[in-house]
């Protein structure tokens, strides 16, 4: 009974389709078609897939922002409808509340679920600790440079203690080396190593348009392709763990060389949409 | 730097002074000193006025119908305005009686007001509080609508209620814009006050005396005593209140909404 639960994924999604009606036309939009997917209990998942393949209505739908037009969204067995503090979401422009500071920002998952003060402002320093924004708790967000606002928002989300982890290219807005700075934090706090999963350790499931972010920070890489977004390829990335030294090895450029080429002719076809 | 800094505004001075002599000197030499102001005629208007105290009852009479106005402004427009914003169906209901009634510039109500409230100070009060009103009720749907999505959506995940959000999101995203509102607000309330009190001050020379503020003194000034230069005096008080609230409200936005000053 035990191992079945411990077993069982964390999120499935079954048969899940997304279709927009445009308000100006009337005209349906298919975003996603037959998404089918599991994200296993401690598994660290990541979506890519070119511009407007449904990368981010795919993460919106797992934290229950929207609803699917079809299938189900199921967490721990339950039906998805709406937003829960046990799915974490980081948002691409980190939406931290501008008239909070750090603490107050990191306080409010706690605050919002009526945690004592004292308590809250516990969990609040030791996470501003962890995320190394010692000495600015009391910055308010535009005081912040991108990369910090990124760790706020980051320690925001582990307030509440979250079983899943959805980040939508949480790392986009910073520099190259800003970015690799945090892929390596983000392992660090998500806990990297041999042994992590099991059914303790968050799961993450991490939309990004870097395939060497997806192959650096991933167990398994989820391909989208686009009109309309479907699964197109699922790739394991069998790297070992700790994955601190991975970048310099053949086996992570022949991986992302991979990734690279099942996204291709679609990534050429929507920048050359864009373009016309 | 300094010396040019003090230079400047030696030239500014010396500028100011030329330019109230030569107004002085026009007003004497054209032998038109009951109907136009001059310099010292105004100064010793103002030395009147200020001695006996009479410019800060009337001052005093006008703000404190400004201040209560303007509060009941805040008080019943900005709830309305943010449950116009989150609520549509609400905001459908009330959008064609709010649109309806802010075309109707505040002074036109002044008639209606006297008749039903007299002229002790009530109507200016009201026409106040409905010039003051509007500008809330509107800026507040307007910036209770455009809150950020994804600050919802983030406050959402993050577990809080539709309380919580409306009172520690949706109100703090409108400040800024409500600070905008109360500028606004404030400087119809305080134009509306003057041209409320101008009005009702004409039933002074009925024999009524109303609660005493800047219109009526200044009705009083024209049709009593005559005075342009008190009159001009008048004026300038106005409009440096006016420029002084607007300076203590930026002020007060700057102390009060840290966050929100552009880095």
């Amino acid at each position: 009974m035990v191992t079945e639960v411990m077993t069982a994924p964390v999120l499935e999604i079954r048969g899940v389709g997304k279709t927009y009606v445009s308000a100006r036309t009337g005209e349906a939009i298919e975003a996603l078609v037959g998404i089918d997917l599991e994200v296993r209990r401690g598994e660290f998942l990541a979506i890519v897939g070119p511009s407007g393949c449904g990368k981010s209505t795919l993460l919106s739908l797992i934290a229950g922002f929207i609803s699917p037009s079809k299938g189900e969204v199921r967490f721990n067995g339950q039906t998805v409808t709406g937003p829960a503090p046990e799915r974490g979401v980081m948002f691409q422009d980190y939406a931290l509340f501008p008239w909070r500071t750090v603490t107050g920002n990191v306080e409010f998952g706690p605050f919002s679920r009526g945690v004592p003060a004292a308590e809250r402002q516990r969990r609040a320093h030791e996470l501003i600790k962890l995320v190394g924004l010692e000495g600015f708790e009391n910055r308010y967000p535009h005081e912040l440079s991108g990369g910090m606002r990124q760790r706020c928002a980051l320690a925001r989300m582990l307030a509440n203690d979250p079983e899943l982890w959805l980040m939508d290219e949480p790392l986009a807005a910073v520099d190259q080396q800003t970015r690799t700075i945090l892929q390596d934090e983000l392992l660090r706090l998500w806990g990297d190593t041999q042994t992590h999963a099991t059914a303790a350790s968050a799961s993450v499931v991490l939309v990004t348009h870097a395939i060497d972010e997806a192959v650096f920070l991933a167990d398994r890489i989820v391909v989208l392709g686009r009109r309309p977004g479907r699964v197109k390829a699922i790739v394991d990335v069998p790297l070992p763990r700790p994955r601190a030294g991975v970048r310099a090895s053949s086996e992570f450029a022949a991986l992302v060389e991979h990734v690279w080429s099942l996204i291709r002719d679609e990534a050429v076809q929507a920048i050359a949409e864009e373009v016309s | 730097m300094k010396s040019t800094r003090s230079k400047r505004l030696v030239i500014w001075i010396v500028g100011i002074v030329i330019l109230l002599a030569v107004w002085e000197a026009t007003v004497r030499g054209g032998n038109q000193m009951t109907a136009w102001p001059y310099p010292s005629g105004i100064f010793a208007a103002a030395v009147a006025l200020l001695a006996d105290g009479t410019i800060f009852a009337a001052l005093g009479g006008s703000l404190q119908r400004v201040v209560i106005g303007f509060a009941f402004g805040a008080l019943v427009g900005i709830p309305i305005g943010i449950a116009m914003g989150v609520m549509e169906p609400f905001n459908r209901a009330l959008r064609p009686v709010t649109e309806s009634l802010r075309a109707i510039a505040p002074i036109a109500w002044i008639p209606l007001a006297i008749l039903w409230l007299g002229v002790k100070g009530n109507a200016a009060l009201f026409v106040v509080a409905y010039s003051a009103v509007f500008p809330f009720i509107v800026n507040a749907a307007d910036a209770a609508r455009s809150v950020d999505r994804n600050h919802l959506r983030a406050a959402r995940s993050l577990g809080a209620s539709r309380w919580l959000i409306l009172r520690s999101v949706v109100f703090p995203s409108a400040l800024p814009q409500l600070f905008t509102a109360a500028r606004i607000a404030m400087a119809i309330a305080w134009s509306s006050i003057i041209a409320a009190e101008l009005a009702v001050g004409i039933k002074i020379a009925g024999g009524g005396r109303s609660v005493a503020g800047m219109g009526q003194l200044m009705v009083e000034t024209l049709y009593v005593k005559r005075d342009v230069n008190a009159l001009v005096f008048g004026m300038l008080v106005i409009g440096a209140v006016s420029f002084l609230i607007d300076a203590g409200q930026r002020r007060a936005r700057e102390k009060l909404l840290p966050w929100s000053q552009k880095s």
